[in-house]
């Protein structure tokens, strides 16, 4: 028996447009409404509805027995819903047949387990509550941004009622075991972890179009046939991948529709053949051993790591600046503000500061609307200190209204350490003084 | 090998690409016969530069040929009026009417060429490789009395260093004459190849793009811990102050970081025509305290500049390449430059900025001043980027140019 399991990732972050320096305390609009505007309706016409589209008539054309998973950002859904409701709508009536299942992630796709435990919770949630008033669905199982996972993520996640986990199947913490089973996390003995099968899953997210690659042209029969070999010697194949690999990254006319409308048929020729959603599969099948992942892992670039969100001190130090603000947003009570501030955890924005040019710099590049990584910086640090201006201002409200503050004084001190000396007239990071001095 | 006076006596980035291509081109086994013009600005420097040229490059390879002239890499007609009547005022007054040079600098050019041609059928080799367009009637009579290939080599164009008004028309037809008469045309960058593609009409197949290697600096220049170090940071403009470096965007784009940031000084070295509006300028918005005007310095005095500034800004109008922004990289200082420039196509651990945009310039400038994360970053990744900028790439491409064309024959 193979199950073909199918999750597709749509996630799209709210972009920023060029903030200057002379932006700064002069105005909080952060976000390019335009261009978030324009890609996303760019993506919905060659991706979202098409895919939907084929992806409604297969599950009705197969009756029951084809099935697909999603798990779709909040930033993503808040977009649809502001600049594309139709895709929106496409997704619920996939979501009605009763075979699609949505997973679990941060609302904002943020890395921020790694920072901030409760703002992940808390993101969680967020995302949760979303899927239930768009889908009318609860998800069972979790997926953590970009795939990234290991042991005390899937504790934690067991503790807040998950019952499966996803992550990339990589070589490095597998050995000679294979993806096509389900493991137990070391630390949580109630999940189910699946993993992606990587070779699989990238024959066509990454190689499909690709002329170079000798088993161009991939076709259904071919793959089909890939798939079936592994009856006998693994339960499940997960096909974890990006949305818009079809029709965004695999163009059109590279076939890639073509290819998936046979595909479920080809699948399916094999009596021993299914498709299962995701929580399908970890009911289905038993776990066969523990899996210990102490490292953190993703599904990024050949490394499988953290190095393209926090590869470079770059990357490392706007992360830290921006969730050492965390606790004192939330204290000022201002819905604006926070939720600008969550904006700022998408994952992306840190993937456009990686400076791994070579090898993988490529996709970046593809994907970075900032010329170079450093003006992706650039921009992040200067509306992370608007940010911190209005904090100030806020607090200072507070501080004339009632009680004492004493956060004024230690968010000076934690500030400054992004500077390069601690002159008194600097503007940046602390901007109050220098400011006020120019009138 | 037609090229410009090496070092210690180059004027300038021509000489110093001629050196290193040179050098590298001899170090892969090519013999050079390197045609040097030199005049009497160089006093009774003759021998002392065949000893500096004895240890700089390879014997066997390198043969150097020292043709008189009063024409540098950096002439303009104009200039060259002036060299000619200094010329004139240091002989005496019988001998003025034997000049050894031409009253102007075209007819200087033309003597120059009869001289080369001599050169061109007593010597013997492959190709004739020409530096930048003084040289070029000589290259052609050279391709002429020899009948070897010719390739002309454009570093700069007349519409850069007018900034494309006020081009001189004998100065153009001579450029274009000689990119018409070579069998290839090297080009810095793929900013010069366009130029010569719109301006000159140079077929596109004809050109090949070699982009500069970083030179190799002396890395022991002293750290100096000036006084100014002690509380303000420093910005660095080097350059010939003229309207194509685009020292007035640099004046503007510090007002601009001035009005955020009190405690910046910036460096402007350098002369040119440009230098006393300049002054003028940063007297007339108020900052003329904010900016030291240190006039030409030394090579040494470069490396040193470099060293303790903070921040390199290149705001060039018309850059073919700029060779400035790589020694601030290779001294760890992490540089602003110009987009209309020939180094920001090979470069990617700079900051790049329109020329006109001040407001960039300025915002770029107080980022790299504030956000410590990403001086060091930028300084760092730079600094990296030029050590492998070594001159084995633009050498090999030019091998393969020269085969190219041996080869068709």
């Amino acid at each position: 028996m193979v199950s073909v399991c199918f999750y597709f990732q749509v996630h799209q972050p709210f972009r920023l447009k060029k903030y200057s320096v002379f932006d700064i305390g002069n105005n909080s609009d952060y976000f390019d409404e335009e261009k978030n505007k324009e890609i996303i309706k760019k993506v919905a016409k060659k991706c979202y509805l098409p895919t939907n589209k084929l992806l409604l008539k297969l599950i009705k054309r197969h009756e029951g027995k084809f099935k697909v998973s999603f798990s779709i950002s909040g930033v993503a859904l808040e977009q649809f819903e502001k600049y594309a409701p139709e895709v929106l709508h496409s997704f619920r009536e996939l979501a009605k047949t009763g075979q699609v299942e949505f997973l679990s992630e941060t609302y904002h796709h943020s890395l921020s387990f790694l920072f901030d435990k409760q703002e992940f919770k808390q993101q969680v949630l967020m995302h949760k509550q979303k899927i239930k008033d768009l889908f009318d669905q609860e998800p069972k199982v979790f997926r953590n941004t970009e795939l990234v996972y290991n042991n005390e993520l899937a504790n934690f996640v067991q503790g807040m009622g998950y019952n499966a986990i996803l992550a990339e199947g990589a070589d490095h913490i597998l050995g000679w075991k294979s993806p096509n089973f389900i493991y137990t996390p070391k630390t949580a003995e109630n999940m189910k972890l699946l993993l992606k099968n990587y070779k699989l899953s990238d024959d066509v997210a990454f190689r499909f179009s690709n002329k170079g690659w000798n088993e161009h042209p991939l076709t259904v029969e071919k793959y089909g046939r890939w798939i079936s070999e592994n009856n006998g010697n693994g339960h499940l194949i997960n096909l974890f991948m990006d949305y818009e690999t079809f029709g965004e990254h695999q163009w059109e006319d590279t076939g890639i529709f073509e290819f998936m409308e046979k595909l479920p048929e080809e699948i399916l020729k094999h009596p021993d053949n299914d498709f299962v959603t995701v929580s399908e599969a970890a009911e289905k099948y038993p776990s066969v051993a523990e899996l210990d992942i102490h490292n953190f892992m993703s599904w990024a670039d050949v490394e499988r790591d953290l190095s393209a969100w926090l590869g470079n001190s770059l990357q490392n130090s706007a992360a830290q600046e921006l969730y050492k603000i965390g606790t004192i947003v939330k204290k000022t009570g201002d819905p604006a503000l926070l939720s600008d501030w969550r904006k700022l955890t998408t994952s992306d924005h840190f993937y456009y500061m990686c400076i791994k040019w070579f090898s993988d710099g490529d996709v970046h590049k593809y994907f970075n609307p900032y010329d170079t990584p450093y003006e992706g910086f650039i921009t992040f640090m200067n509306v992370l200190n608007d940010i911190i201006i209005r904090v100030r201002e806020l607090q200072k409200q507070k501080q004339s209204e009632d009680k004492k503050l004493t956060y004024a004084q230690t968010t000076q001190v934690e500030f400054s350490h992004n500077m390069i000396s601690e002159t008194p007239s600097l503007t940046l990071i602390d901007p109050e003084i220098s400011l006020s001095k120019i009138e | 090998m037609l090229g410009w006076e090496l070092p210690p006596f180059f004027a300038g980035g021509v000489g110093m690409v001629c050196y290193h291509l040179t050098k590298a081109l001899c170090d892969h086994g090519v013999d050079v016969t390197y045609v040097m013009p030199f005049g009497p600005r160089m006093i009774c420097s003759g021998y002392m530069k065949i000893m500096v040229a004895d240890h700089l490059f390879p014997k066997l390879r390198f043969k150097l040929k020292e043709v008189e002239t009063l024409i540098g890499a950096y002439t303009t007609p104009e200039s060259y009026g002036e060299d000619y009547q200094k010329y004139l005022a240091s002989l005496s007054s019988k001998d003025r009417s034997k000049s050894l040079y031409g009253p102007n600098v075209f007819q200087e050019a033309q003597l120059f060429a009869r001289k080369v041609r001599l050169i061109a059928f007593n010597e013997d080799f492959d190709v004739i490789h020409a530096h930048d367009h003084w040289t070029f009637p000589a290259a052609i009579a050279a391709k002429k009395a020899s009948g070897k290939p010719l390739i002309v080599h454009v570093h700069i164009t007349e519409f850069d260093k007018t900034g494309g008004t006020g081009v001189n028309q004998r100065v153009y037809d001579m450029e274009r004459e000689g990119m018409h008469a070579a069998d290839l045309v090297i080009v810095v960058s793929n900013f010069v190849k366009q130029r010569l593609m719109n301006n000159y009409g140079v077929p596109e197949e004809k050109i090949r793009v070699v982009h500069n290697a970083a030179e190799m600096m002396d890395e022991t220049a002293d750290h100096d811990a000036s006084k100014i170090k002690e509380t303000d940071k420093i910005v660095l403009f080097i350059g010939r102050i003229t309207l194509q470096k685009g020292p007035d965007y640099f004046v503007e784009a510090a007002r601009k970081v001035l009005e955020k940031d009190q405690n910046v000084k910036f460096i402007m070295a350098g002369t040119g025509d440009m230098l006393p509006r300049m002054i003028e300028r940063v007297a007339e918005i108020g900052i003329a305290n904010k900016f030291i005007f240190p006039g030409f310095v030394s090579r040494d005095e470069v490396a040193k500049l470099n060293k303790i500034a903070d921040v390199f800004v290149m705001p060039s109008v018309s850059e073919p390449f700029g060779l400035v922004p790589l020694e601030a990289m290779w001294q760890e200082t992490p540089a602003i430059i110009s987009r209309q420039s020939g180094v920001s196509e090979v470069l990617n651990h700079v900051l790049k900025v329109d020329f006109w945009d001040v407001n960039d310039i300025a915002a770029k400038t107080l980022a790299l001043l504030h956000y410590r994360s990403l001086h060091q970053q930028i300084k760092q990744h730079g600094a990296l980027e030029v050590r492998n900028m070594t001159w084995e790439g633009p050498a090999q491409k030019c091998m393969d140019i020269y085969k190219e064309l041996a080869g068709n024959r």
